[in-house]
């Protein structure tokens, strides 16, 4: 990599100076400015162009969450000797309150040739003690994952949308999640994708009225766009998770879930160019629940039919969905997502 | 400031006088604090000039002074260093000595007070102390004072650590005699007690009712550094814990004194060291975990194992690593473990006392999910500070509650840099003030801590496993399962 190229991570240096090397950087400041960290955020990434990239994520994400950034890059060719190479910058943001600036610490690191095995002690070596870690693993997981890892993530962020094979994904990290018993918060940014979706859906049934849908619900239709099918089978293990629905079974592009004692409710997914999901459709005997988004819009469009010929119009903010968003709303969330691990559940039956 | 002396080093061509004690007595004379009359005396078996001694002294003092130098200041500092070439047991080396400190005093009006340090290996300490005797440099005139600096290891356990002792105050009393411990010179550590008992907020809440436990880590990234063959025959115990370790403890864990006087404050030090609870053989296997470092990665680098290291037995079978569950047994401490640990080729180097609060009831916010405890940590080293865990509220319309950290540091709050441990420990001695060093009595118990876990593991027919970990990890397993046992896990550092 040219010394132009680092440019972008700031200024290099030892891996075993860091410390000291950011001690410099505060003490030589005139105190205009204040660091500030409230959690770890660490990303693992592969290739030089991503790491750029997320230079450009942290410095967004660092004016809404103090903290301190780690960025690991994992060179694409993995041959040749071991070397790690590390450099720190500072991203400053103006306070809210007025004339300092807060200013949030990033420590990048390369890692070449066969030096990804390292990478568990070298981030664990550069922590800001006593603080959660938050580590966003971009792409997808190895196999077998370096379990050491998990010992100390607080939350692990990463977006099963990038997936090839979800299924092996899910199965290799649960499986390693459990062998090494950890209590780490899993946040899917494919989740966050179908967030005010469910916030939308959700809000309509806190109206009594609304209920009787669920009870007569016989099939729900969803439209997603052709690369987010995965999206919309996290949205499907979401509904049935949480109503209960069980013993899935594949009909066509879909799935027909049973319920206790009630007819059996069909789910169609129909790949449509436009929104990651433009539609969620719910049809019963007695009326129907439909929540679509523009091509263009920030909004969702609802309608509610009640029986009796009642109608009812929503409008509903729809979110973005970039991934610094859906990370920022991740982050500033805080969920702990236990309704995503029983969704979860039901999910791996699906794929 | 303190009255006007000779500081006569031992060993002067070792690297401690090199890296710390030229360059913290020089940091002394540049604050203004060192008596202009001081003069330093080295004192080694090669053949050296004053003036080559100078000149090696002021490359080390650039290198390694924190407050770099001064070459006006330098020129007037390094006139008063000497270097006296003798072999320790040489006695008409120590008569020359005696007349070259005379003059000294003559001429720079020193009154005849004298510091000896000792920085040179246990083994030579009675040669030495026998041939001061010998002339006469540890006897007083009325008004003037001789004392001594001994550096650890204060023996490699409790019979030799008596038997050094004896040697030491057959020749200087107690009140002279200066055991030095770097740790105690770091200014956290001197923060403690100012922490505890100048603000009110903290020792109320500091008992078993209000702590759950009480965390004591030292942790290196480095190996044993070429000192292989002594490092091999201490280990992680006796080079670490014995000393430096048990002393934080007794620091965190002391009652308040009757008095700021160094014997009120050693005495309150000595009691805790006597309350740990006397562990047997059955104990040691359940609550002690040694290891040995194997290879690995450290900051980004392959490192060899232990027993790969230059001069290191093969075979064996020397703890790099220790971890410990302590009780003081008194009032205050009945139930709250101190987890002590430290560990060579650590993924990060400090040193640290956290000390974790109890946990919330299971009401109201902590009902449905776990929030952690509060936790005061008190970094020694490096980035010397203090910082307080607590919990709070997210913004946001939901109760999502987080840590978060106040933090002190030392480095950016004061202006001022602090200075090095040998600075404020010289100084001390130089005025006779041993609050700082290590009491005969505090050592000795500390041993006798130290000893019945050595005995455990080298006299024991089943001895505990020597457990490995790896480079640049945190310590092996067993480590944590000492800890999860109890329901609880090592800070985060």
């Amino acid at each position: 990599m040219s010394a132009i190229e680092t440019l972008a991570f700031g200024q290099p240096v030892e891996v075993g100076q860091i410390g000291r090397a950011l001690k410099k950087i505060w003490e030589t400041d005139a105190g205009a400015t204040t660091r500030a960290s409230l959690v770890n955020f660490a990303i693992v990434c592969r290739g030089i162009e991503a790491m750029k990239k997320n230079t450009v994520v942290i410095s967004e994400f660092t004016s809404q969450h103090a903290c301190r950034a780690l960025l690991a890059g994992i060179a694409p060719n993995g041959a040749g000797e071991p070397k790690v190479s590390a450099w720190i910058n500072a991203h400053c943001h103006l306070s809210r309150a007025g004339a300092k600036q807060i200013c949030c610490e990033q420590i990048s690191f390369l890692f070449e040739g066969h030096a990804e095995s390292r990478m568990a002690n070298t981030l664990f070596a550069n922590l800001d003690s006593d603080l959660p870690l938050y580590l966003w693993w971009q792409g997808e997981f190895p196999d077998p994952i370096d379990e050491t890892l998990w010992a100390w993530v607080d939350r692990l962020i990463y977006d099963s949308f990038e997936w090839k094979d979800a299924r092996a994904q899910f199965s290799t990290l649960r499986e390693s999640i459990e062998r090494a018993q950890a209590h780490l918060i899993l946040c899917d940014l494919n989740w966050a994708r179908s967030l005010h979706l469910r916030q939308a859906l959700s809000q309509m049934f806190d109206h009594p009225d609304n209920m009787a849908l669920l009870d007569d619900l016989t099939m729900i239709r969803i439209a997603h766009a052709p690369e987010n099918r995965s999206t919309a089978l996290l949205l499907v293990s979401w509904f049935a998770a949480q109503l209960k629905y069980s013993n899935a079974t594949a009909d066509g592009s879909g799935f027909v879930f049973q319920r206790d004692g009630k007819l059996p409710v069909k789910f169609e997914l129909s790949a449509e160019a436009g929104r990651s999901l433009s539609l969620c459709e719910l049809m019963s005997a007695s009326g129907g629940l439909q929540v679509r988004r523009d091509q263009q819009g920030d909004f969702f469009r609802v309608e509610v039919r009640l029986s009796g010929g009642r109608v009812y119009h929503h409008l509903l903010p729809a979110g973005s969905n970039e991934t610094t968003s859906l990370l920022l709303w991740e982050i500033g969330g805080g969920s702990r997502h236990q309704v995503y691990r029983k969704a979860l559940e039901v999910l791996e039956t699906l794929l | 400031m303190p009255q006007p002396c000779t500081v006569v080093i031992f060993g002067a061509s070792g690297d401690l006088t090199y890296r710390k004690l030229i360059p913290a007595i020089y940091n002394i004379a540049a604050d203004g604090d060192l008596p202009a009359a001081l003069s330093v005396v080295g004192f080694a078996r090669r053949e050296k000039t004053d003036a080559q001694f100078r000149t090696e002294l002021e490359e080390a003092a650039r290198k390694y002074s924190r407050q770099g130098v001064n070459d006006e200041l330098w020129r007037s500092f390094a006139d008063r260093v000497f270097y006296h070439r003798s072999e320790f047991g040489d006695l008409e080396g120590y008569k020359s000595l005696a007349a070259q400190l005379e003059k000294l005093d003559a001429e720079r009006n020193t009154r005849g007070n004298r510091l000896f340090y000792l920085s040179v290996a246990p083994s030579e300490f009675p040669g030495i102390l026998e041939m001061l005797a010998a002339v006469g440099l540890n006897k007083t005139t009325e008004g003037s004072w001789a004392r001594v600096i001994v550096e650890k290891p204060f023996g490699k356990d409790l019979k030799s650590a008596q038997a050094l002792n004896q040697v030491v105050n057959d020749v200087f009393p107690e009140k002279d005699t200066f055991r030095i411990d770097h740790y105690l010179g770091k200014e956290t550590a001197q923060n403690l007690m100012v922490l505890r008992f100048a603000n009110g907020i903290f020792e109320p809440l500091w008992n078993s009712r209000y702590i759950d436990h009480v965390q004591i880590t030292g942790a290196e990234p480095l190996g044993v550094e070429g000192r292989g063959p002594y490092y091999d025959s201490a280990g992680a115990l006796r080079d670490m814990v014995q000393n430096h370790l048990l002393q934080l403890l007794s620091l965190v864990a002391m009652e308040p004194p009757v008095a700021l006087s160094a014997d009120a404050i050693r005495d309150e030090k000595v009691k805790v060291i006597r309350s740990l609870r006397v562990m047997s053989g059955a104990d040691v296997a359940a609550n002690v975990v040694r290891g040995q470092y194997a290879a690995g990665a450290i900051n980004g680098k392959d490192v060899p194992g232990y027993r790969q290291e230059d001069r290191v037995n093969p075979q064996s079978m020397t703890e790099t690593y220790v971890a410990l569950k302590a009780h003081v047994d008194n009032w205050r401490w009945a139930d709250v473990p101190f987890y002590v640990r430290f560990g060579k080729r650590l993924a990060k180097g400090g040193t640290e006392i956290a000390v974790q609060f109890k946990h919330v009831p299971g009401v109201l916010f902590s009902r449905d999910s776990d929030i952690g405890p509060n936790v005061l940590v008190i970094r020694i080293q490096p980035d010397e500070g203090i910082s307080l865990r607590i919990q709070a509220k997210r913004p946001g319309a939901s109760v999502n509650i987080e840590p978060v950290k106040m933090d002190f540091h030392y480095g950016t709050s004061f202006g001022k840099a602090s200075p090095e441990a040998y600075e404020r420990l010289l100084l001390d001695a130089m005025s006779g003030d041993a609050t700082l060093f290590a009491r005969r009595d505090e050592v000795e118990h500390a041993w006798e801590f130290v000893d019945r876990i050595e005995h455990a593991w080298h006299e024991s027919p089943t001895p505990p496993v020597l457990c490995e970990y790896p480079s640049g990890s945190w310590g092996p397993g067993e480590a944590d399962e000492l800890l999860a046992r109890d329901g609880r896990a090592w800070r985060r550092m």
